[in-house]
């Protein structure tokens, strides 16, 4: 099995929330050296050549994203977005919980390759022990000189500010995270302007996921081309799979990227005995259900894309044949709804107007024509909204309308089968 | 194409091909050729905010459609906004707009002219495949005193918020909840309450916001539109007036009014409609007969009238007859006000009824109200345009919020303003904090310290400053140009020896001597504004015949021999000049009520009554026209020849008492605010405001209630604000009040505070502590 431990090593075994016990496995080394040793053109340039992608949901090119920011004096900020809450995500959670170090040393980097004196960390308000965690590694940090004036006597300045969030989904999209940082109400904002170029405090920012940071750390320990040579073609390197649903040992188990859906399962213990497997959520609570003709697709970003999914957070989510699909799907829609911030039609009036219709289909109330009305109109807000929440509300519902019909259709008013869940 | 090539762009909109300059928006390159982009949130003075996504176009090569208002205009760009897919993603924010649309349009105010009914029409579906309940939201929220809030109806699009953010600059407004439950509120939970707030009314596209006093009025196509200017203030921005049955229900702003009012009105010109049809109106000349009134005709009026003035100057001299007034007429009444009278051989004449003392900045004015958005700073010298001319205020908070001006403020009495501001103490200290670089000043001047503005035209000798003088009255300056002033004829001709009469501060200290025989007041209140406080009075008391013309029974008409009912703005038609010295059209909505005659039909009929010849009406608007254009380029800002002569009225120092300065409020006033009834929630308290110093020294607090002892007059029951930024030998009370003994003090009097209360939640406190 391709099980590999890089950032989780040593999670369950050693505690790596204290500054020495990091520090005794090579923490904060690749952070001197950068310092001392690199340019932030240098460490741009590995990451580029590392070919890390944002591991948050996006996928964007990590390297690639920092390359916008103006190559200009102006103050820039680098934002690690801690505020992990797509359905089925609970990586971030871990790491934060368990290497607060290798974040912050991972933010460190990020900011030094984007040259800025300023990061900040929002994490997710329900992350209350992580907080706590991560503040006081990032107090023994400063302690140790990682973090203020001048480290390492290069004259070299880098502050670091933790904002904790209050709860809301929105806050983790990028730019409703810069407005939720800079105090304002959680709205995502309108792009352009991005926010390399006017992101927080409208000064170039760059906002990267606690665990993309996080590769940044191996990636300079053993070298890009070691994180460029796994994975696929445009894929590279390794991955936290949050695997949830019904599968025997449900957690989180970091692999190669390419690694196939099937093993995925397997290395989460396989599915309950006497089950069949149903589907798999691959990507999040945002992502299409893929299916039995995808069970030996290897899980990169590409095939998920082919596959009519996507890879996202690497929220994996096993659903075997007990599960009740409408339900599933009300249940999400009912978080795309509430979660929704409510500024841009489709995505407010639509969520709701979806929620509700499949309420009543969880009752045994839906119409004649609901089911043809529910992939219109998923389908037609897709593509119309201001960020991607929006879009979001579709991929699962219609893979599951589209796939399972007799599901729904069991539950219009009068047509009840029995013995059709 | 007249578009320099290298900054124009050429795109193709639904087939024409057109050239736009290079960052024009899509949805503002769709007018030029004719093609309405339908949308909520946009709004040219707002800008893109991308909320209501109805204005989806199709744009070549591009996979997703995107929306008109946050997509710039590109070189080659194809753009089809009603090919099917526009007009389905279209379609689909429409419909999804109305999912949860109470869709009560037969009670709705906005129906007719709502931008959801119109859009629905013309885009949407026309059917619906809603099957569940309408979400149930608040209806008739009291948001404050002004406007009425339907959740229900509401499309999010946040016009409203984002008004209140980028223009007024108030930050009242905000989003509460979110997703489908999301709510219009205050962020505080208190009222929304400020000088702009109707304006979000207008660029509401849904009847979400309404106008208390317009709601379930009429219908749009019931009403009855006039394009005018407002005279409520000396801004003189333009407004419909829509009027039904003959009476006014609303005023509206001309969004194309660029020029003037930048699209926005202030709520005392939008609201204070309500007087016109006051039962209060005085509709008959009144004489005064022992100690009341008798009703008498016009004719007797003229007559009476005629013969106190020729009188006066005949038998006393001319010394002894006076006329003050013509800020709030039109430049045609002002005209003729000055000509009626020179010609009875008056001398002593005076627009200024006030504190204020220059209304023309001379060569120091700008040509437009565009050249105070472009101050790099901006010198507030004396009362701001806050409450005076509050339009004219928003300039400056656009010159400040989002281009950047310094605000600096003089030995500011008022409140802090809602964007930053330095306060300095005199006028070398206001040009010293300019910033480097800053090459374009503006001065924000109430027209009354002339030692002030003649201090910084000195300190800003050699810089790019122009001045603006906020009047108190509507038309001062038109008064003014029109030769209501002692020393000059029309047009700032210059008058010289016994052609050079009395100002108003010169006939009241005559008058307080007995020595004035004859005045007429035109439009004016000396009584409750002029800085004389109760020796104003008196000296009004003093005068053998005083006439007064006014629309209601006002401080000063109560004190006159022979009052005579005129006519306000909507009901005539004339001129005014404005703050940049424009001259403005006023246009006529209204019948006048009958029995009250205009300014200009009284003068013709005392004209007549003398046996004069008169200008007709061609001869008297090509008067004004030259009169008006006539550029006073010897006067300068603080010009000495406006100065008072006269210490009679001045106060009495006393020691160890604060100076007492009323300020103006923009809903103070006992005329036209008094008597709007719809306006009672909007009328100021009367209050006194100090320093944080002088309250801790008096043991106040703010909502604790004081008397002011002046000497010989004592102010009552007066609402402590302890408000920082003001000097500590200086207290502000509310003026142009007229039914508290607020202007009973001079401005600048000495006083004690006596009589220190606690206010009620303080004494509660206190009472609570206790037990």
């Amino acid at each position: 099995m391709p099980v590999t431990k890089i950032l989780t090593a040593g999670i369950g075994e050693v505690d790596e929330r204290g500054i020495d016990a990091y520090r005794a496995n090579g923490g904060y080394e690749q952070w001197k050296r950068a310092v001392t040793q690199m340019t932030p053109a240098e460490l741009l340039e590995i990451s580029e050549k590392s070919g890390l992608r944002g591991r948050g949901g996006a996928g964007f090119p990590t390297g690639k994203k920092w390359s916008f920011l103006p190559n200009n004096d102006s103050p820039r900020y680098l934002v690690c977005n801690c505020d992990e809450a797509e359905p089925g995500t609970f990586k971030d959670h871990m790491l934060l919980e368990n290497k607060p170090h290798l974040i912050l040393e991972g933010m460190l980097l990020g900011a030094y390759g984007i040259k800025s004196n300023h990061a900040f960390i929002y994490i997710r308000g329900e992350f209350k022990a992580g907080y706590e965690i991560f503040t006081q590694a990032l107090a023994q940090a400063r302690a140790a000189g990682m973090v203020g004036k001048n480290i390492f006597g290069t004259g070299y300045d880098l502050e670091v500010t933790v904002q904790r969030g209050a709860g809301a989904y929105i806050c983790g999209e990028e730019t409703g995270l810069l407005n939720s940082l800079e105090g304002k109400r959680g709205e995502p904002r309108l792009k352009p302007p991005f926010p390399a170029i006017a992101g927080l405090y409208g000064m170039p920012t760059v906002v990267n996921n606690v665990e993309t940071l996080a590769y940044l750390v191996p990636v300079l320990q053993k070298g890009w081309e070691w994180f460029a040579a796994v994975g696929t073609e445009r894929s590279k390197g390794y991955k936290i799979v949050s695997v949830s649903g019904h599968v025997q040992k449900p957690g989180n188990y970091e692999i190669p990227l390419g690694t196939t859906v099937r093993e995925i399962i397997e290395i989460a213990g396989g599915l309950r005995p006497g089950r069949t497997f149903a589907a798999v959520q691959p990507g999040g609570g945002s992502s299409a259900c893929i299916f039995d003709e995808h069970l030996d697709w290897p899980y990169d970003y590409e095939s998920m894309s082919k596959a009519g999914s996507m890879l996202g957070s690497g929220a994996f989510v096993v659903f075997d044949d007990t599960t009740d699909f409408v339900k599933a799907a009300y249940n999400l829609i009912r978080f795309f709804a509430h979660e929704s911030c409510g500024q841009c039609t489709p995505c407010r009036e639509g969520g709701h107007w979806l929620e509700k219709v499949l309420h009543r289909f969880v009752q045994g109330r839906g119409l004649p024509g609901d089911m043809e009305m529910l992939l219109r109109v998923s389908s037609s807000i897709t593509g119309l909204n201001l960020c991607a929440l929006g879009d979001s509300i579709e991929p699962f519902l219609k893979s599951v309308l589209v796939r399972f019909p007799d599901r729904f259709e069991a539950r219009v008013q009068g047509r009840q089968v029995a013995g059709v869940r | 194409m007249s578009d320099n090539a290298a900054d124009s762009i050429n795109l193709t909109i639904d087939g024409v091909a057109l050239s736009v300059p290079k960052g024009t928006l899509l949805v503002e390159a769709a007018k030029r050729v004719r093609q309405e982009i339908p949308v909520y949130c946009y709004h040219p003075k707002l800008g893109p905010a991308g909320l209501c996504r109805v204005c989806l176009v199709e744009i070549e090569g591009m996979p997703k459609l995107q929306i008109a208002c946050n997509t710039p205009v590109a070189e080659g760009m194809v753009v089809r906004t009603s090919s099917q897919r526009a007009a389905d993603g279209r379609a689909t924010i429409l419909e999804l707009l109305l999912v949860n649309h109470p869709l009560d349009c037969p009670i709705c105010d906005k129906g007719g002219e709502c931008d959801l009914q119109d859009y629905a029409m013309a885009y949407a579906r026309g059917t619906s495949d809603v099957a569940d309940p309408k979400t149930s939201k608040p209806k008739g929220v009291n948001l404050g005193p002004t406007i009425v809030l339907d959740e229900e109806r509401c499309v999010v699009c946040q016009r409203c918020v984002r008004f209140d953010d980028i223009i007024a600059g108030e930050r009242q407004l905000v989003v509460k909840d979110r997703g489908v439950r999301d709510m219009i509120a205050t962020a505080t939970g208190d009222p929304y309450r400020h000088n702009f707030t109707g304006n979000v009314t207008e660029i509401c596209p849904v009847g979400a916001l309404t106008s208390k006093t317009y709601r379930f009025k009429s219908r749009p196509w019931d009403l009855r539109r006039v394009e005018t200017s407002c005279t409520q203030c000396a801004v003189g921005c333009r407004q419909f007036v829509d009027t039904r049955f003959g009476t006014a229900l609303r005023t509206m702003s001309v969004e194309s009014d660029d020029a003037v009012s930048d699209g926005w009105l202030c709520d005392r010109g939008r609201y204070n409609i309500g007087f016109y049809a006051s039962p209060n109106r005085l509709t008959q000349p009144l004489y005064r007969d022992g100690g009341g009134f008798v009703q008498i005709g016009w004719d007797d009026a003229f007559a009476i009238w005629a013969k106190a003035i020729k009188e006066a100057v005949s038998t006393r001299g001319p010394a002894s007859a006076g006329v003050i007034g013509g800020g709030r007429l039109t430049n045609e009444e002002a005209y003729l006000l000055q000509y009626v009278f020179r010609k009875a051989g008056v001398r002593n004449l005076d627009w200024r009824a006030g504190r204020q003392r220059q209304a023309a900045p001379g060569k120091h004015g700008a040509a437009s109200y565009g050249a105070l958005d472009g101050a790099q700073a901006i010198v507030v010298a004396g009362e701001s345009a806050a409450q005076r001319a509050p339009v004219m205020d928003l300039r400056v908070r656009k010159a400040v919020l989002r281009n950047g001006a310094t605000l600096i403020r003089i030995a500011p009495i008022e409140r802090r303003p809602v964007v930053p501001c330095v306060d300095v103490a005199g006028a070398a200290e206001a040009v010293a904090a300019i910033p480097q670089g800053a090459a374009r000043v503006a001065v924000v001047w109430d027209g009354v310290d002339l030692g002030l503005a003649a201090d910084l035209v000195r300190a800003l000798e050699g810089r790019d400053a122009t001045f603006w003088i906020a009047s108190e009255q509507g038309n001062a300056r038109g008064a003014e140009a029109m030769g209501m002033l002692p020393g000059f004829a029309p047009g700032y001709a210059a008058l010289a020896g016994a052609e050079c009469g009395f100002g108003t501060d010169e006939m009241l200290a005559a008058a307080r001597n007995g020595e004035l025989a004859s005045l007429s007041i035109f439009g004016a209140n000396p009584a409750l504004h002029h800085a004389g406080g109760r020796a104003v009075r008196e000296a009004l008391q003093r005068v053998t015949f005083l006439a007064v013309s006014d629309l209601f029974l006002t401080d000063t008409a109560k004190l006159a021999t022979l009052v005579l009912p005129a006519t306000a703005a909507f009901e005539k038609t004339g001129t005014t000049i404005d703050i940049a010295g424009d001259v403005l059209p006023v246009e006529q909505s209204l019948d006048a009520p009958d029995g009250a005659l205009s300014d200009l039909e009284m003068l013709v009929g005392l004209g007549q009554q003398l046996d004069f010849d008169l200008p007709t009406a061609e001869e008297l608007a090509a008067l004004v026209i030259a009169s008006a254009a006539s550029v006073p380029a010897h006067l300068v800002p603080g010009d000495p020849r406006f100065a008072s002569s006269v210490t009679a009225l001045e106060p009495v120092r006393r020691e160890g008492a604060w100076r007492v300065f009323p300020e103006s409020h923009i809903f103070a006033g006992d005329g036209t605010v008094a008597n709007d009834d719809r306006l009672s929630g909007l009328r100021p308290l009367p209050q006194v405001a100090m320093s944080p110093q002088s309250a801790a020294r008096l043991g106040a607090s703010s909502g604790d209630y004081v008397d002011l002892d002046g000497g010989d007059a004592t102010l009552h029951d007066l609402l402590v604000e302890v408000r920082p930024g003001i000097a500590d030998d200086v207290v502000v009370v509310t003026g142009g009040l007229s039914d508290d003994a607020a202007n009973v003090l001079p401005a600048g009097a000495y006083a004690k505070a006596i009589n220190l209360r606690a206010g009620a939640d303080r004494a509660a406190a206190v009472a609570g502590s206790g037990a």
